[in-house]
């Protein structure tokens, strides 16, 4: 029995020690050196905590900081105010509810590199049809929506909300359809509105359900890096340079890797309490 | 799901009237109409996608946004014929399928073994740190180690790099499936006289290849999509798909309807597979910590 269990979870364990262990212990030690591979000064001398004095007082990280917490905050505040109001329509539809639910999954599943080159094709300012679309409504002018920070920080929100507005609603879709049929009814006889019962009945029954999803959202927003590589780069300025961008920039744009680890680490330990928090609730919930 | 439709259809609908007035036909019309004009502008993004890569370079750049044009093939002749595309779709191709198979053959026996085990729950939390690691996070030792053990530019680098997330991966989703299975069944088999690896192979695996193939498909999607780990770990010969297109958008002369082809290549085969895998998208997308049946 016991061999039988060693055998089953040993190769898992070996790859992920060596794929995964072994590199994350591999940049915390980085981030104790000067190393870069371009600069022959930078050989990988042991400096002890300088790369982390330096992130405290590095005034572009936390410009990049600030952006993605915006980012994330706006961003996933208007997805659970949209999934909330998508999903309850969702769970209203009868015949068309599997076509909708299929065509709103689209754009999670889709390749997110992709998803800003839609984005960027869209907003093209010689020839997108939002760029158009909104040069008509008078909002912008003949250089595009990117051109401008707001405007290009609008832009990532926009297309966040766009992409992952439907996870928010397919978790809330599921709350609802697990909802215990007895509360509601015994509401309806009580003379309770059809508002009433989504407020004051299923929304409290569903909170779990969306605290995980935004949790969710949040984790994977911090990450965000693809869609705004290709849709800004991170310009104009630094208005979208989100975390991720900032430290492509360090680490592969400058090569000074040691404070790119650096600069993991620390975005690694917000992670993992994100997930500790993230553990206990679905342990709560007892759907782990 | 059919409980909530149950409840819908049952609420009692103070608005209905037995008569057929021209007014509530209207209210009909408007009742499709609308969600449909919403899902058309809310898809948007993804067609205009589709229609460029059939534009000629006139059509794309016509003063106004235009929908009826003459459809061409030559952006993705150009880009799959003509330029190299072809062998990033292979490298893609080889990357995603060589990284689902070592997942699924090192994850589903441990993803079982976890199943059925009471303890636990330490590998188990590491494992949803690791699916909820920043690549970037990762991208740098990886890059320095790939450096120096020579692997840059080679698919075994890339493919290690994969399995980063896709073994996490396979290990949580599979887990939810075998839980799913009752224990009672091991214990027949292991009565009739099958040892533990036996009972995994030869009654539980047949049982959950629903299971096993969302979490093939969804491994595939997940190494299909990824832009990272292939733009810092590959160069001219294993370049991924996604990592191509960038390299396309020049400051001199972009060729946007060989973009919008690559693009569209890239693109296609996922969405068109998201639909098999449906119903466990939820659990797809959370790596599998949350079931949505």
């Amino acid at each position: 029995m016991r061999w039988a269990r060693i055998g089953m979870q040993a190769p898992s364990l070996v790859i992920l020690m060596l794929v995964l262990a072994f590199p994350l212990v591999y940049s915390l030690l980085l981030s104790f050196q000067s190393y870069s591979p371009v600069d022959p000064a930078a050989d990988g001398r042991w400096i002890g905590l300088d790369n982390y004095a330096r992130m405290f007082t590095d005034t572009q990280f936390g410009q990049a900081i600030l952006v993605t917490l915006g980012y994330v905050v706006l961003a996933v505040a208007l997805e659970t105010l949209l999934g909330l109001v998508l999903g309850i329509w969702l769970s209203r539809l009868v015949r068309t509810r599997r076509l909708m639910t299929s065509l709103l999954l689209l754009p999670m599943i889709a390749t997110p590199l992709v998803v800003g080159l839609m984005f960027s094709f869209g907003l093209n300012p010689q020839f997108g049809y939002m760029t158009s679309a909104l040069q008509s409504l008078g909002l912008i002018g003949e250089a595009g929506v990117l051109d401008s920070p707001v405007g290009a920080f609008a832009a990532l929100v926009v297309m966040d909300v766009w992409e992952w507005t439907p996870f928010i609603a397919l978790m809330v879709l599921a709350g609802l359809s697990a909802a215990p049929e007895a509360q509601i009814q015994a509401a309806q006889l009580d003379g309770c509105s059809t508002f009433q019962i989504y407020w004051h009945v299923m929304l409290p029954m569903i909170r779990p359900v969306i605290g995980v999803a935004i949790l969710f959202r949040a984790t994977e927003a911090i990450r965000m890096f693809d869609q705004v590589y290709i849709l800004t780069g991170g310009g104009p300025g630094s208005a979208t340079t989100v975390n991720d961008i900032f430290q492509y920039r360090v680490s592969f744009t400058a090569f000074d890797m040691s404070y790119g680890a650096t600069l993991g680490i620390a975005t690694f330990a917000v992670v993992v309490t994100l997930t500790w928090v993230l553990f206990r609730y679905l342990n709560r919930r007892g759907a782990a | 799901m059919t409980t909530t439709d149950a409840r819908v259809e049952t609420r009692p609908q103070r608005t209905e009237q037995p008569r057929r007035t021209p007014r509530r036909a209207f209210v009909t019309v408007l009742s499709v109409l609308v969600p449909a004009a919403l899902m058309l502008a809310y898809l948007s993004p993804i067609v205009w996608l589709v229609l460029t890569s059939f534009k000629n370079r006139v059509d794309i750049f016509s003063s106004a946004p235009t929908v009826f044009f003459t459809p061409t093939l030559a952006n993705y002749v150009e880009a799959f014929v003509d330029k190299g595309f072809t062998e990033n779709l292979v490298n893609s191709a080889v990357v995603g399928i060589a990284s689902t198979l070592i997942a699924l053959l090192v994850g589903l026996p441990a993803a079982y073994s976890l199943s059925r085990a009471s303890k636990g729950e330490g590998f188990m939390m590491a494992l949803l740190a690791a699916r909820l690691l920043p690549a970037m996070v990762l991208a740098v030792p990886l890059f320095v180690l790939a450096s120096n053990l020579g692997l840059r530019d080679t698919y075994a680098g890339l493919i290690a790099a994969h399995l980063t997330f896709a073994l996490p991966f396979t290990v949580w989703m599979m887990r939810g499936f075998f839980l799913a299975v009752p224990v009672a069944l091991d214990e027949a088999a292991q009565l009739d006289g099958c040892g533990e690896w036996g009972t995994f192979l030869r009654v539980i695996m047949p049982i959950v290849k629903p299971g096993l193939a969302a979490t093939a498909i969804f491994c595939l999607i997940n190494s299909w999509n990824e832009f990272l780990f292939a733009l810092v770990l590959t160069g001219r010969e294993t370049q991924t798909l996604p990592v191509a297109i960038p390299s396309l958008i020049t400051p001199i002369g972009t060729s946007w309807g060989q973009v919008a082809a690559v693009g569209t290549v890239t693109v296609m085969p996922v969405m068109i597979v998201a639909f098999i895998v449906q119903k466990h998208i939820v659990a797809g997308m959370t790596g599998g910590a949350i079931s949505a049946e």
